[in-house]
């Protein structure tokens, strides 16, 4: 086991990694940003180093300052968390380069997952139903002539993309030349890749995704589903839970068989989650994510297992310490994102110092979270302040838990998304269960047209 | 507030902060203030310790202070300055060793050492103070 871990991340996740070593009897090392010293990551690691001014660029992506506090502290291994550099192929490779364990799969797997188009080919050569669609678009002209074959609509994307980015929805001929410009402009921008390529669009589909785990020894099991069909219009997530609810029981099983198909299709030795598209019957390979997610405590409260603790136990080359027999689901759980965000303004990041901090606990409630009174919340990262996972034996007792949680939570200072996680838990269509990912977007729509 | 205002009075001190999170409480007695000093204000719980001690002596003259940019181990150069060396023009007084790479610290100009906030060998990170020079 390692003696050693350095949290290349910031706020809950890096909290959540840091017990997980504390648990695991090893040392934790911190980095943090010149705009993060007052966070709580900071003072629960054994041993913190600033890596770099606010910007990420400086700091949290600083790779030669991360790599420096590694060494300098005699860490033996680098947890990544999530964003930053867990996707990072480059960053792995480094990582080994200077004796340094990258608790992640190999960077490898990392490049070819993180490559959509190739990844899409690889999981098509093992079977994966993928969604039906094209290589990289040299042209608009290509585009048309694939439009045409695929039938509208059409969704155009970014190979390099993720976060909604550089992704256009073309539903007629005519909007392709201007979609397929400014989606390439976007990919441009943010990625510094601009290549597209096109899919059919799926209208109305669930997002439902399969936690996967493997060690370096071949054995990989799955952990079961989670439905995050509940984004915001920027695809981002925003309630997720397990198990999917109204998903037929064959649909399930052959979500978990095709997971772990390509899990094993790419050796996969680490944590990581296979997202797909479900209409109807129909599933199809969206994507890996090869990293820890932040939805993953919902995977937690339903099978009883610490996949943090996991995958750090496999990274320092353990045998999985459970089998696929081993991990049965019980009851419900629910996660919702507190996000510092203005809801009714297109989730626009808020800004601002949490004034007043009451987080909601009791019977089947876990909270993992940064948040305190007093913290200022720098405008460089990301809006996740905290995040409310309820557990119950039934889906609707963990909906109503998680009203209840959500009732009890308060956060003064900035605006957040308690408000529209609770209208969202007493939604019929969303108690009813199985909604699409057009649910939230209908709702805010609903809600900002007065009637 | 003002307790601590009189304890600085009673103490002889020229300069008492209190400097938590979002809350900064900067005091002085000196009628000239202090000018590039105050750049270190708020900065590093590190080097607060120390420049309170040096903030009597250096409330006379503008003084900068030298932080590590790089994360590393920082190597003083030889022959090592301490508190009062006086350098009669740039020099490298201690270089950060990141990833095998020597990172200079230089003086800028000719001044006097007014604070060596580090030991040789010490582990530093990103904006870590390691000395304070007057001109």
């Amino acid at each position: 086991m390692f003696q050693r871990l350095l949290i290349a991340n910031r706020g809950e996740i890096a909290m959540r990694v840091n017990r997980a070593a504390h648990e695991l009897g090893i040392e934790t090392v911190a980095i943090y940003s010149e705009a993060d010293r007052a966070s709580l990551h900071v003072r629960d690691a054994d041993r913190a180093f600033c890596v770099g001014p606010g910007p990420v660029a400086r700091s949290y992506l600083n790779i030669p300052n991360i790599i420096s506090a590694a060494l300098i502290s005699g860490a033996d291994a680098i947890h990544p968390g999530y964003g930053f550099l867990a996707e990072n192929a480059r960053f792995a490779e480094i990582c080994a380069d200077h004796g340094l364990t990258f608790v992640g799969p190999a960077p490898e797997t990392i490049a070819s997952m993180g490559d959509k188009a190739t990844a899409k080919a690889i999981m098509a050569a093992a079977k994966v139903p993928t969604t039906p669609g094209t290589d990289i678009l040299d042209s608009v002209t290509d585009a048309l002539v694939a439009a045409n074959r695929l039938g509208y609509p059409v969704m155009l994307k970014a190979t390099a993309g993720g976060g909604g980015k550089g992704m256009r929805e073309v539903r007629t001929p005519g909007e392709l030349e201007h979609a397929f410009a400014t989606a390439q402009a976007e990919a441009e921008a943010n990625f510094k890749d601009g290549r597209l390529y096109m899919e059919k669009l799926i209208e109305r589909p669930r997002h439902v995704e399969v936690q996967v785990i493997g060690d370096r020894f071949g054995n990989v099991v799955h952990v079961g589903e989670r439905d995050c069909s509940v984004q915001k219009p920027s695809h981002q997530k925003l309630v997720e839970e397990a198990p999917a609810p109204r998903l037929d029981a064959k649909t399930r099983a052959r979500l978990h068989d095709v997971a772990l198909s390509a899990a094993r299709a790419v050796k996969y030795g680490s944590a990581g989650t296979l997202e797909f598209l479900v209409s109807g019957d129909d599933v199809y390979f969206m994507e890996m994510n090869t990293r820890i997610q932040v939805e993953h405590p919902v995977t937690e409260m339903l099978y009883g297992v610490d996949l943090v603790k996991e995958q750090i136990r496999v990274a320092a080359g353990e045998k999985l310490s459970f089998e696929q027999e081993r991990l049965v689901p019980h009851g419900h759980a629910i996660e919702c994102r507190i996000n510092a965000e203005e809801a009714s303004n297109h989730f626009a990041p808020a800004a601002g110092t949490l004034t007043d901090v009451a987080l909601p606990g009791g019977f089947g409630v876990r909270v993992d979270s940064h948040a305190y009174a007093g913290l200022a919340i720098p405008p460089f990262y990301d809006s996740l302040l905290a995040k409310i996972v309820t557990h119950g034996a039934s889906r609707i007792e963990a909906i109503d838990r998680m009203d209840a949680a959500l009732g009890d939570t308060w956060i003064a200072g900035v605006n957040t998304t308690v408000g529209i996680c609770r209208t969202i838990m007493r939604d019929d269509a969303f108690r009813h269960g199985g909604v699409g990912i057009d649910f939230l977007p209908s709702l805010m729509t609903a809600a900002a047209t007065p009637t | 507030m003002r307790s601590a205002a009189q304890f600085c009075a009673s103490a002889g001190l020229t300069r008492f902060r209190i400097d938590e999170e979002e809350l900064a409480i900067d005091v002085r007695r000196s009628p000239r203030p202090v000018s590039t000093a105050t750049a270190v204000a708020g900065d590093d719980a590190l080097g607060s310790a120390h420049s309170s001690n040096g903030a009597a002596t250096a409330a006379e003259r503008p003084s900068t202070v030298l932080k590590a940019e790089f994360v590393g181990i920082v190597r003083l150069s030889r022959p090592t300055v301490a508190e009062g060396t006086v350098l009669g023009e740039d020099r490298e007084l201690a270089y950060v060793e990141s990833l095998g790479i020597r990172n200079p610290v230089r003086s800028g100009g000719p001044g006097r050492i007014s604070a060596v906030y580090v030991n040789d060998g010490e582990p530093v990170g990103y904006g870590q103070p390691l000395f304070a020079i007057e001109a």
